[in-house]
Formats: structure tokens, C-alpha cells, sequence
């Protein structure tokens, strides 16, 4: 049911971007559905955050090559029964455009996966707690870019006892 | 799975519904007279009176009687960077023609952080600080590079959204250079001040 969704998703995005002129076109990036992450307290767990970006456009990574650019970043805001205690970023494709083939970009295009690290503390109280956050990323295309955009994440962590 | 077929399609059939719906809508929506809508070509440029990074206020009236290269550019575009060092010599080779070439920073940060990238890109040009009013009446400018090519009397010649070929921007700006200008009654112009202080300030630095 999830892949059903993820692929609607993508249909729509899909059929926005034909249906627009060139200029007109907005990119856009979706969030596959998360299941509830099940954590022990005093215990952690991985979680997988995958998205998909809209065909023929790409975004920053998040360590573009240089200063000006806007890195992709992932902010979560748990609640204090659950720790954020690692996020790793995929490493970005090289880029170039090419009227400058020498000036190589960092980023991310198609699906691509931030990994997750949350933690409950041993005092944590049992319960469903919702995370909230968002990615902020920053698309172009192959001539263009767009201003810089964030959409929102989100899930749900079931805290048991041990 | 029968069941998810036809939901399936029931979706497709409904999101293309309302694409056409939109399409539609867009294209009969009523726009005030200023805002740039489809063709722009040989429509009157909008006015504008934006601050530049000197401090100074610049409007586009400023430069009737010269052909204007305006370019709606951002710190975080890559094309647009691509583009900087190639208007500052069109600036230089067809100033004396008339052609004035004006940036549109459309960024959503500090003056002082655009002017050092300016700075470090050698502009020579003047680099004015965009608003939301001006990129609604340049017709949403969303995508960057956006440039706006305007003719010796305000008006548009083309629009080039996207990065274009240095070949491309120079034949654009021959075009907007062709006209031959015909003065209104009350011909204000603050344009070769605005200029020649841009390339002044560049000179001492």
C-alpha cells in the first residue's frame, strides 16, 4: 500500500511537471511514507528516511562545494522522550552545467536516503510521541534554479519499557 | 487488486481533471494591467523603484533612452554565477552603445552578503535588491537566471528564463540595442549617474 501511495505521488508529480512549460516548472521533492519506529528506552534504532526528487531536477547535497550554495539539511525536533543522536547524509553526485564544465556541484538527484539514529532515554516514559521536523533543500535544473524550499517530516516513535 | 486498479485509475482520471482545470484557470485569470502575463514581447517593461547595495534608489525609468539587460539573478544560483562575468563584459563593450546592464538580487538574506559576492565576481554593473512586488509584476520570476532584454523605449524585446549561451545574450542585446529611441515630453534621466557611480565604485576597489 505504501509503494501504491509512493508511486501516486511520484504519478502526480510527474504529470505537474509535464503539464507546465518550461519556467513554469516547480520542483519538487516528496517523503516515502514512515511506519511508526518502535524504540526501547534506554535503546535505539535506525530509521530510513527516503525521498524522491521531481525528474530532471536535482538539489544541493548537503555539503555543496562551495559557501553560496544551500545544503539539503534535515531538522527534526523530537520530543524529550525521544534523541535525534545521529543523521547521516548520502554522498552527492558531481554536476557540472555545461557552460562552466569546471565547476563542479554536489548534489542530490532521483531517490536518495538520509539515515537516521534515534535514541530513548532510560527514564523515558512509555507512549506514542510524534517527531516533527522538515528538509530544507535548495533545486535547480539544468538551466535553472529555484528558490529554496522546505517540506515537512514527519513520524511517530512508540517508546516501550524494558 | 482489482479494487486498487480502479482506484487507480479513478485518481489518474481526477488528477488530470484538475490539471486541465488549472491550466484553464491560469490562462482566463484576470491580471492588473502592470503584471507581466505570457508573451511579454514589445510589452511595456513594469516600473520599478528598488534600492541598490550602494544605498541609492534606481528605477527602471531612469534609463529611458537606453537599451536595459535586466537580470533577475540569487547568491545560491549556480547559472546566474555563470553568467555574472559575461554581462560585466557586455556592460564594458556595449556601454558606450547605450546598453545597461542591471541586476535583480533576489535573495533572502543581508545586502552585506550579496555585495561581497558581487564584489568577488567583479561586477561593474548595478545590483539592486528585489522584492516580492517585483517579481509579481515581472510575472512571478521564480526561476533564476531571468532576463529581461528591454528596448531603447521600455519596452520588451524577449525574456530568456534559464541559462542561455553568451551568443545568445549578445544577439538579445543587439536587438534590445536596435531600437531607436523616441523621447517623451518629460524625459527623466538619472541613468549615466547610476552607471558611472557603479563603475567609479568598482574602479577604487
Amino acid at each position: 500500500m505504501k509503494r501504491l501511495l509512493f508511486g501516486l505521488a511520484s504519478f502526480f508529480l510527474a504529470a505537474l511537471a509535464f503539464a507546465q512549460t518550461p519556467g513554469d516548472r516547480q520542483p519538487s521533492v516528496i517523503l516515502a511514507p514512515l511506519g511508526n519506529v518502535q524504540l526501547r528506552a534506554g535503546g535505539a534504532a535506525d530509521l530510513t528516511l527516503d525521498f524522491r526528487i521531481g525528474a530532471d531536477f536535482h538539489i544541493n547535497s548537503n555539503k555543496p562545494r562551495a559557501d553560496y550554495l544551500i545544503p539539503t539539511v534535515l531538522k527534526l525536533n523530537p520530543p524529550e522522550a525521544v534523541e535525534v543522536a545521529d543523521v547521516k547524509y548520502p554522498a552527492g553526485e558531481d554536476m557540472t552545467f555545461s557552460f562552466a564544465p569546471n565547476e563542479k556541484l554536489s548534489v542530490y538527484s532521483g531517490d536518495f536516503s538520509i539515515s537516521t539514529v534515534l535514541k530513548a532515554p532510560a527514564s523515558a516514559a512509555a507512549g506514542t510521541y510524534p517527531v516533527k521536523g522538515e528538509l530544507r533543500f535548495q533545486a535547480c535544473d539544468r538551466s535553472a534554479c529555484y528558490p529554496p524550499k522546505s517540506i515537512p517530516v514527519q513520524f511517530q516513535v512508540t517508546v516501550v519499557k524494558k | 487488486m482489482k479494487r486498487n486498479v480502479i482506484v487507480f485509475v479513478m485518481l489518474v482520471v481526477v488528477i488530470m481533471g484538475m490539471l486541465a482545470a488549472g491550466k484553464y484557470l491560469d490562462r482566463n485569470r484576470k491580471h492588473g494591467p502592470i503584471k507581466l502575463v505570457g508573451n511579454v514581447q514589445n510589452v511595456a517593461a513594469p516600473n520599478f523603484d528598488l534600492p541598490a547595495l550602494d544605498g541609492r534608489r534606481v528605477k527602471l525609468s531612469d534609463f529611458r533612452g537606453q537599451a536595459v539587460l535586466l537580470n533577475f539573478w540569487a547568491t545560491w544560483c549556480p547559472p546566474c554565477k555563470i553568467e555574472m562575468p559575461w554581462f560585466v563584459d557586455i556592460q564594458k563593450q556595449y556601454g558606450k552603445d547605450g546598453l545597461v546592464v542591471l541586476g535583480v538580487a533576489m535573495d533572502d538574506t543581508e545586502s552585506a552578503k550579496i555585495a561581497e559576492f558581487t564584489h568577488e565576481m567583479g561586477v561593474n554593473y548595478p545590483v539592486l535588491l528585489g522584492t516580492d512586488q517585483v517579481s509579481d509584476d515581472y510575472g512571478d520570476v521564480r526561476s533564476l537566471p531571468t532576463t529581461f532584454y528591454i528596448d531603447r523605449n521600455g519596452n520588451i524585446v524577449t525574456k530568456a528564463v534559464g541559462l542561455l549561451g553568451r551568443q545568445e545574450i549578445e544577439d538579445d542585446v543587439k536587438k534590445a540595442l536596435s531600437s531607436s529611441y523616441k523621447p517623451a515630453k518629460v524625459e527623466p534621466s538619472r541613468a549615466e549617474a547610476v552607471v558611472n557611480a557603479a563603475q567609479a565604485k568598482e574602479a577604487t576597489q
